[in-house]
């Protein structure tokens, strides 16, 4: 049994908003291994790793570095303990040379001036020392996304780290790169440093790692030697739920084709083929599902179909009108409702009242908007309303959104967007961040309007719960729908976790069958 | 500002809570305002102490600057002919600010306002009234166009607007002095001004009407005053406004929720860009009653003063203007009765908007972590 090197003992993170990152988590790092920690998103990884790096601080727990507590209040005091971390947003300053992004802050001197030449020969040295290649004089912003990573380690290594913590490092990466990566960490774990890698691509975790722990709601579910897990235990491990959230759900009443969606692509700004050639339908009183592991091109594909980003091919129709590249007004006047991913972000605009960010879709219509004027006993009237209607915890709507908790903000956003009387409400990772109550409360909308007759693409994450919520379920990945089911039931987790990962694929054939 | 509510198990007794937020707004806004007042006072202090520095007597300047623009009846017109052109440009900046824009080309609009007003109540004859209105009328429309081009660029192209109107500032001042020197000047002029504009056109001044010497203090301030109505109607009780407010406060959503937000912005810029035009409108018509080089002399950049200092609620730009306006007369009168150097006067003015924006900006840090927390 080698060392440990570092315990985080029932460590627990909970947020002012009450949102609970991590539940007594307990988490073991032994010198020299690369350990992977895997999890969906917002199973606490991230949160974890922040606090060993200083940047969030526990509510409760301890951590335990070669044998003595340590509490570790900022990431100044992480780097002196010999912990460095790569994020996965890089943090580089985009006009400097390489050289000078590694030795920001510890720059060699000489008569009050950069030495520019030592400080190249330094970041060359150890370059060179790991096979990492760059090169010291370019300058960042002009230099390939591999090679900015390969800088961000080497800024750690520079400061000493003996352990690094690499936040989805391959998520920017081509294959081409990844190689490299591996090649590099190996290199590292030879000179004796540890490396904790942060993933959900479960077959990179089992090709580099030594150890893998899984997270899932906050807690551990455990840590395994790699040699002894497969794929399948692991998504297993990240996605299966003891409980499901029982949700009583009549047969549905499957109306016309609402949404029809063909061939549908986007390329993304940088060039990226994001959404390749989708095809699919969505009926009246259905709710589809679509499950995939995020960054799979779910997030373009709800942005394209509701008018925030242009298609570059393919066709939407929705009830029998073209809208494809149409504006999000257009777009919702034909009627569709969306519920945004990121609610802080999209929707809502936390420093307006509450009653300004119920009427975003309809201020200008009539009656909130008469003879070219405001009509605010009108928009009062119906943000009383719909305070009412959904319980939402305010005095009254002239209260800022941002004063809600994060439960009643999205009720602020299910109010809107149900309200407008829509044909097809899209609704994307709508349980993210909120809690139980909060969760059944939007399950409860969904098959409500689900059976009032409305199309529902709902788009998550969380297996468990488009799994339970879909009639019909779509795997997407790698921008396209692997998977077409005519009917969620009798699935697996396992089955879907095989398509979610590109371990299985539908042919064309059967998809086409069940568009 | 932020109310927090609590966020009780069960049980939620709607009208105690509106009890509470609404006590809670009252103690802000009490404290907003002792705030801004004890900056007011820290800044005199520290204007105080400046002037010991330098050796001046503080009590005979401070008596200048604090009681200067009443003390006589001209002092008075003119600390509110200054108002005037101030409040105006306050008004004409909060616009595009409201949204977030970063606009600081009012100063090249005044110029376009003032030549083109200008120009036509010089040249064009008109019957009374009109005189004033198609001139002024005139010269928002190309404050207006002049506004767009940034607005334009800022919106479809993302070139940043900051650059881009100061850019066109320069631009427009340069051409505004070649218009007035080479064209608009008589030949053989010992001066470079244009001829005065048509009697018609002239903003009546107070000291005619009221016969008290209130100096070039004129009906302008009608103008300015209607001005600050269809700003504080437009920005909170039309669409358009409620869009500006939107994009100001999350233009993600705003985008999100269907608003046209690009083309919101761009006319933030040109409504903007209208209003800047009637402050050289009041400059050239009333004023100076004609072109005279540098009319503006960096004004804009005090009316941004102005509206930062109303935090962009055009109902407050009144009073922040003439605040301001005082501070600005006051110090020339300081400068001329305490033969204290225009230097110091700026210095002293330069303080107190440095605390009472610094004290806006402590407020939007608290916003932003407020908002980071939720």
């Amino acid at each position: 049994m080698a060392e440990s090197l570092i315990e985080m003992r029932n460590i627990t993170k909970i947020y002012p908003n009450g949102v609970r990152a991590d539940n007594d988590v307990t988490f073991e790092v032994r010198k020299g291994e690369i350990h992977a920690l895997v999890g969906e998103n917002g199973a606490g990884k991230s949160t974890l790793m922040k606090i060993l790096y200083g940047l969030e601080r526990p509510s409760a727990g301890q951590i335990v570095l070669r044998g003595q507590p340590v509490t570790i209040n900022t990431p100044q005091e992480a780097i002196a303990l010999g912990i460095g971390m790569v994020h996965q947003n890089f943090m580089l300053v985009p006009s400097f040379t390489i050289a000078e992004n590694i030795v920001l802050g510890t720059e060699p001197v000489k008569g009050g001036l950069i030495d520019r030449k030592t400080a190249g020969d330094r970041v060359r040295q150890l370059a060179s020392h790991y096979g990492l290649a760059i090169d010291p004089d370019a300058v960042v912003d002009a230099v390939p996304v591999g090679m900015r990573q390969r800088v961000e380690i080497l800024k750690a290594l520079y400061r000493g780290a003996d352990v690094l913590i690499l936040d989805e490092p391959t998520a920017v990466l081509t294959p081409q790169e990844t190689a490299e990566l591996f090649a590099a960490i190996k290199q590292l774990v030879i000179d004796g440093k540890t490396v904790i890698f942060i993933s959900h691509k479960l077959r990179e975790v089992m090709q580099i790692s030594d150890r893998v722990s899984v997270m899932r709601d906050a807690k551990m579910v455990g840590t395994i030697d790699t040699k002894d897990a497969s794929e399948h235990l692991l998504a297993r491990m990240m996605v299966g739920r003891e409980v499901f959230l029982q949700i009583a759900k009549p047969p549905a009443q499957r109306g016309k084709v609402m949404l029809q969606v063909r061939d549908l692509e986007y390329v993304s700004e940088a060039g990226v083929d994001i959404l390749k050639r989708i095809s699919f339908n969505v009926y009246a009183g259905e709710i589809l599902g679509i499950a995939g592991v995020e960054g799979n091109g779910q997030t373009e594909l709800v942005e394209v179909l509701t008018g925030l980003r242009p298609s570059i091919g393919g066709k939407i129709t929705l009830d029998g009108e073209d809208i494809t590249n149409h504006s999000p007004r257009e777009t919702r006047q034909a009627g569709i409702a969306h519920i945004p991913e990121d609610r802080l972000t999209n929707g809502a605009a936390v420093t307006a009242s509450i009653s300004d960010n119920l009427i975003v879709d309809r201020y200008a219509k009539e009656p909130y908007t008469k003879g070219g004027l405001l009509k605010l006993s009108a928009i009062k009237q119906l943000s009383d309303q719909l305070i009412e209607q959904y319980a939402i915890r305010t005095p009254d709507g002239s209260v800022d959104a941002g004063a809600l908790s994060g439960g009643n903000m999205q009720k602020v956003v299910v109010a809107r967007e149900l309200s407008s009387n829509p044909k097809l409400l899209i609704a994307a990772q709508p349980t993210r961040g909120v809690d139980i109550g909060a969760t059944e409360f939007m399950y409860e909308q969904l098959v409500k309007e689900r059976n009032a007759g409305i199309a529902i693409l709902l788009v998550s994450a969380d297996l468990a719960e488009v799994m339970s919520l879909s009639d019909r379920l779509a795997v997407m990945k790698d921008g396209q729908l692997t998977a077409i089911f005519p009917s969620a039931k009798g699935l697996t987790e396992e089955e879907v976790g095989a398509y979610m990962l590109g371990l299985k694929q539908q042919t064309q054939l059967e998809i086409e069958k069940n568009w | 500002m932020q109310t927090t509510l609590p966020n009780p198990a069960s049980g939620y007794d709607r009208a105690a809570e509106l009890q509470r937020v609404r006590r809670e707004r009252l103690q802000t806004a009490l404290i907003d305002l002792s705030v801004t007042l004890i900056t007011i006072l820290v800044a005199l202090l520290i204007g105080f102490l400046v002037l010991l520095i330098v050796g001046k007597n503080p009590v005979v300047a401070f008596q200048a600057l604090l009681t200067g623009p009443l003390s006589r009846i001209n002092r008075t017109g003119r600390w509110l002919e200054d108002a005037t052109t101030l409040i105006i440009l306050g008004l004409s900046v909060a616009i595009p600010f409201k949204a977030r824009q970063f606009s600081l080309g009012a100063e090249g609009q005044l110029y376009v306002g003032a030549l083109v007003s200008t120009v036509i109540a010089i040249y064009v004859p008109l019957p009374p009234v009109l005189a004033i209105l198609v001139p002024i009328a005139c010269g928002m429309a190309a404050g207006f166009l002049l506004g767009l081009i940034p607005g334009a660029m800022k919106a479809y192209l993302n070139a940043n607007e900051i650059v881009s109107t100061l850019m066109i500032n320069a631009i427009i001042i340069r051409a505004y002095d070649y218009i007035l020197t080479y064209i608009l000047t008589a030949p053989g002029s010992q001066t470079v001004t244009s001829a005065d504009v048509q009697v018609f056109s002239q903003l009546a001044r107070w000291s005619d009407m009221l016969n008290l010497s209130l100096g070039r203090f004129n009906i302008g301030i009608v103008f300015a005053l209607l001005l600050v109505a269809g700003v504080w109607l437009l920005l909170s009780r039309t669409p358009f406004g409620y869009e500006v407010r939107m994009i100001g406060s999350n233009e993600k959503f705003a985008r999100y929720g269907g608003i046209d937000t690009k083309k919101v912005i761009m006319l933030s810029f040109a409504i903007g860009g209208a209003i800047a035009a009637v402050a050289g409108s009041h400059l050239a018509l009333g004023v100076h009653r004609r072109l005279i080089p540098g009319i503006s002399f960096g004004l804009a950049f005090e009316g941004i003063v102005v509206a930062l200092l109303a935090r962009n609620n055009p109902l407050l730009i009144p009073i922040t203007g003439l605040f301001y306006s005082y501070l600005r007369v006051g110090g020339e009168i300081m400068e001329t009765q305490a033969s204290v150097g225009s230097e110091i006067v700026q210095v002293i003015q330069a303080v107190i908007i440095l605390l009472i924006t610094a004290q806006v900006l402590a407020d939007w840090i608290k916003r932003r972590r407020a908002r980071r927390v939720a």
